[in-house]
């Protein structure tokens, strides 16, 4: 746990999927991240960047005893315009998300959806095994599967509770 | 997260007052862009999720719908850590003025976006008209 992980995430661009119980400071960490959110929600300005021009998809995260699922919202890219990648304990989506030919033209009527170069950071705090890591996108939803280690799997132990 | 920005992201569909839903399924409302051409107009829809087969689009006297279903993923053995999007339909209604020519709209799905375009009848069609100096 560095100094820096005390920050508070602004937004929702690290998102631990599970926090380290074992340091004195994750406590204080998710109180600080949940103090911020709570603040800002609701303010229409963000402290940084800007919500209304910028791409960030939204991710899901699944996780059973053998493995963790992460899912992500990117409708309208291309696989080709999708990087995963793994290091360390972090896995990160990056890609960018362009426009239409034709939205470049004038004539708008309604412009809801954004575009814009996106990076998302899970931190993992598992073991995975990185060579088994299967990435998959279909109808705009990509899914990568993230098989937990040997050493992860076998660390859980089951604890039978007796009845005296 | 702030609330806002989901809202931004993908709108859960309101009901009318005294409305229910007869399914305990989450409707959103999908983000589009509509851009007018010289000829058409274009709709975009980010429905992730949905293809060819799930997404319907239908055309009742002036009201133009998109519906698209996604069925939420079997989770066996999974538990959800982190959700930050809603699974569930998406559902938009739009009125098509007499401008569109209505049999020639044409709808295709490509990477979860829903594209529709809607040609300009004959008669709405910009003509341009030459002008003549005074000879």
């Amino acid at each position: 746990m560095t100094l820096r992980n005390l920050v508070p995430s602004f937004g929702k661009k690290r998102v631990p999927v599970n926090f380290e119980s074992d340091s004195p400071f994750s406590l204080l960490h998710r109180d600080m991240d949940r103090l911020f959110d709570d603040f800002f929600s609701g303010v229409d300005i963000e402290p940084f960047g800007n919500r209304y021009s910028s791409f960030s998809p939204d991710i899901e995260v699944s996780e059973s005893d053998k493995d963790i699922k992460i899912s992500a919202e990117l409708p309208g890219l291309d696989e080709k315009d999708i990087d995963v990648s793994l290091t360390d304990d972090t896995l990160t989506i990056s890609g960018e998300k362009k426009e239409e030919k034709e939205s470049k033209e004038k004539g708008y009527y309604m412009k809801e959806r954004s575009y814009g170069s996106f990076t998302r950071a899970i931190p993992l705090y598992t073991d995975v095994e990185a060579d088994k890591i299967d990435a998959h996108f279909k109808k705009g939803v990509l899914t990568i599967k993230l098989p937990k280690s040997k050493k992860e799997i076998e660390a859980k132990k089951k604890i039978t509770v007796k009845v005296d | 997260m702030t609330d806002t920005k989901r809202d931004l992201l993908k709108k859960e569909a309101e009901l009318e007052k005294g409305v229910e839903r007869t399914r305990a399924k989450m409707v959103f409302t999908p983000a589009v862009d509509i851009i007018e051409q010289k000829d058409y107009i274009l709709l975009f829809a980010d429905m992730p999720g949905v293809d060819e087969k799930t997404v319907d689009v239908t055309l009742d006297k002036d009201l133009l719908t998109i519906h698209g279903s996604v069925e939420p993923e079997t989770q066996k053995g999974h538990r959800l850590v982190l959700s930050e999007y809603g699974t569930g339909d998406y559902e938009r209604t739009f009125t098509v003025s007499n401008e569109i020519d209505r049999e020639k709209i044409i709808a295709s799905v490509k990477d979860g976006v829903l594209r529709l375009t809607l040609p300009k009848a004959a008669a709405a069609r910009t003509r341009k008209i030459p002008v003549t100096g005074n000879a």
